[in-house]
């Protein structure tokens, strides 16, 4: 009887087991670019590891290499649905005019910058100050002579972190399953798990205006949700995380009263 | 065979994990490792070649852009030209490939990453007395990139991790099995595998300190320096304590990832003396170390200052004074009593600071606090031949109109 009610919740844990979280904020004047739009991706910042039977975290530099051409692949394709031309730079000495050093300033602003977005806005520690303000982060006038130099009108910044289960780990979780027939259940030892965020920034104001996390995880090692390592799964997570552009809360209440 | 082990009580069993700690933990006053058996396990040009290394590697390439682009970085040709050197004479087969970085962090310390770039801290600078001192450090850092421990302990790790979940699973379903609950086992085992991880890295100290002092003994720097900077740590920690009426933290040997600086410091005094060839000359290059620095010592002792520990500040000072005093130390000997500022410190900080413009190097600014002292003292005279002398050195300095409005 124990045994079967043990089963039973183990089955129930299976189907909460998988799953993915997004959130978005918006700049409350942010409308979506759509149209004729230059847009200039930062070389995406992306990572594949594999998780160990331990529950370490191995790097894995073919991986990431495909998942890194993977995800340029579908940012491009997903952005000229949308109307823009769109340029993604590999290295940081690619962009013309700017010098390597003044780019990695920026990208490094934009990291601190998305940190405290991820404080303010997604960990708890909300600031009585931008109460109703949607998105209210700005880079400053480094952005917006990043967007003077060269004459992009937004800027993308996209981190991506995947960490796939290991055959090991897809076992432990197995051995784990079976040990709920006989009463120690132990499925859920933690499988693969996804981070990816991003930050649109606008270059003629810079401001941030637009920011999403896209997180995925599963408790039980051998469900997947999109592998960033294959054209599909990068399209599903490109798709996730900047396919649902919302405008901004004062837009929508204008489109709302109209 | 393991029934009777199920029989025994928890208490039992736990007094029994105790005493096997405890054994374990004996067991880890460990041999020194001997130079001699340290060979270099990577020639020039070392590439990856295995796929878990090859990952790390390439991570490590964005850690380095980030790191070689840092803005805490001291970019000062003279002094970065001077690392690239040390480590390029001490660094053995990899030696033209290290890169090493320094920045501007005022503590002792220095690291090596797994794709052999090393980043050494100011406040290391500032606490080597010679150049055999930091090339020892140079050296041991050096060292783990030759013996490849970082992959080494990663290996060690992934290993031990994947055992202890497997084993810790398997404990649970067999306890369940048989109707037996041995979680105490599988803290154990946690236990267990958390020492051994810990005596692993260890065991990797040990061995870079011994490749690091051969390599310098082969390279003609007095190894001998090497256990004397253990010597000097060990002083700074103690005086720092004793002035926060403290104990010196020494912590629990077990569960640390180096060994003890006393166990060291014992170890690389044998070692050195294994090490040393007799007839040969041994230089600690003070003289090429102190022109090298020279010029950036005032910045470092101004960090160390501003650290609030006056007690590891003034045994530091001292420590370095033993190589001479001069208006450098004498200035900053003064600063570290002015900024704890107890009863009696004003006294002091003054005679420091008249001490100090004595000497022909003084800073400037121990012009501007000797004339502040006489001031308060009432000797206005002598007080604004101080200021006039601070002006002189420093025309342009930020309180420059204030200090000549007091003039008058």
């Amino acid at each position: 009887m124990r045994n079967r009610g043990m089963v039973l919740a183990a089955a129930a844990g299976l189907t909460l087991a998988g799953c993915v979280q997004s959130r978005q904020y918006a700049d409350v004047q942010f409308t979506p670019p759509q149209g004729n739009y230059k847009l200039l991706v930062l070389r995406p910042d992306v990572t594949v590891g594999s998780l160990t039977t331990g529950g370490m975290v191995e790097p894995r530099a073919d991986w990431t290499n495909q998942a890194r051409k993977s995800i340029t692949d579908a940012i491009r394709a997903q952005q000229a649905t949308r109307g823009g031309t769109i340029t993604v730079i590999e290295r940081r000495n690619e962009l013309p005019g700017v010098t390597a050093d003044e780019l990695a300033e920026i990208e490094r602003l934009n990291a601190a910058v998305d940190q405290s977005i991820v404080i303010h806005k997604y960990l708890g520690d909300y600031l009585p100050t931008k109460r109703g303000r949607g998105l209210d982060w700005t880079l400053g006038a480094d952005a917006v002579r990043l967007g003077q130099k060269t004459g992009y009108d937004y800027a993308l910044f996209l981190h991506a972190e995947d960490e796939v289960a290991s055959g090991g780990r897809v076992a432990l979780g197995i051995l784990g399953f079976a040990g709920c027939f006989i009463g120690f259940c132990a499925p859920n030892v933690g499988g693969a798990t996804q981070l990816n965020y991003a930050s649109l920034v606008d270059l003629k104001t810079g401001e941030v205006v637009w920011f999403n996390v896209v997180q995925a995880g599963s408790q039980i090692p051998g469900i997947k949700f999109g592998d960033l390592r294959t054209p599909g799964g990068a399209q599903q997570m490109v798709e996730r995380l900047l396919g649902r552009m919302k405008p901004g809360q004062a837009v929508r209440r204008q489109q709302g009263a109209r | 065979m393991c029934a009777r082990c199920l029989e025994l009580s928890r208490r039992s069993l736990l007094i029994g994990g105790g005493a096997a700690a405890a054994a374990l933990a004996a067991g880890t006053a460990q041999a020194r490792v001997k130079p001699s058996d340290m060979v270099p396990l990577v020639g020039p040009g070392y590439k990856p070649t295995e796929r878990d290394e090859i990952g790390i590697w390439q991570l490590m390439e964005r850690a380095e852009e980030e790191i070689s682009g840092s803005n805490l970085l001291i970019q000062d040709p003279k002094l970065t030209g001077y690392l690239k050197d040390l480590i390029g004479t001490v660094g053995g087969p990899a030696a033209k490939d290290f890169r090493i970085y320094l920045a501007r962090i005022p503590e002792f310390n220095a690291m090596m990453f797994p794709s052999g770039f090393a980043v050494v801290f100011s406040g290391l600078l500032l606490r080597m007395r010679n150049e055999a001192q930091l090339a020892g450090v140079v050296a041991h850092e050096a060292g783990h990139f030759l013996r490849r421990h970082q992959i080494r302990s990663w290996r060690d790790q992934k290993r031990k991790s994947d055992i202890f979940s497997f084993g810790a699973m398997l404990a649970g379903i067999g306890g369940a099995g048989i109707g037996a609950y041995l979680g105490d086992y599988v803290q154990l085992a946690q236990l267990g595998t958390l020492m051994s991880l810990f005596k692993y890295s260890r065991t990797m100290e040990a061995e870079a300190d011994a490749m690091g002092v051969k390599l310098l003994a082969e390279t003609g720097y007095e190894p001998m320096e090497m256990a004397r900077v253990w010597y000097q740590l060990i002083g700074e920690e103690e005086a720092s304590a004793r002035y926060r009426r403290k104990r010196r933290d020494r912590g629990y040997d077990i569960f640390a990832t180096h060994p003890s600086s006393e166990t060291r410091m014992a170890d690389l005094k044998l070692s050195a003396a294994e090490v040393r060839v007799p007839g040969r000359r041994y230089t600690t290059g003070r003289d090429r170390y102190l022109s090298t620095i020279g010029g950036f010592r005032q910045t470092m002792l101004d960090d160390q200052v501003k650290l609030n520990d006056p007690g590891a500040s003034e045994y530091l000072i001292r420590t370095l004074a033993q190589d001479g005093w001069n208006g450098l130390l004498r200035f900053y000997e003064g600063e570290v009593w002015r900024l704890r500022n107890q009863p009696g410190d004003d006294v002091r900080a003054a005679q420091s600071y008249s001490a100090a413009v004595l000497y022909p190097d003084v800073p400037a600014d121990a012009w501007r606090w000797h004339g502040i002292t006489l001031l308060k003292e009432g000797r206005t005279g002598e007080a604004k031949a101080a200021f006039g002398r601070y002006l002189t050195m420093k025309p342009d300095a930020p309180d420059a109109a204030w200090v000549r409005q007091m003039i008058g």
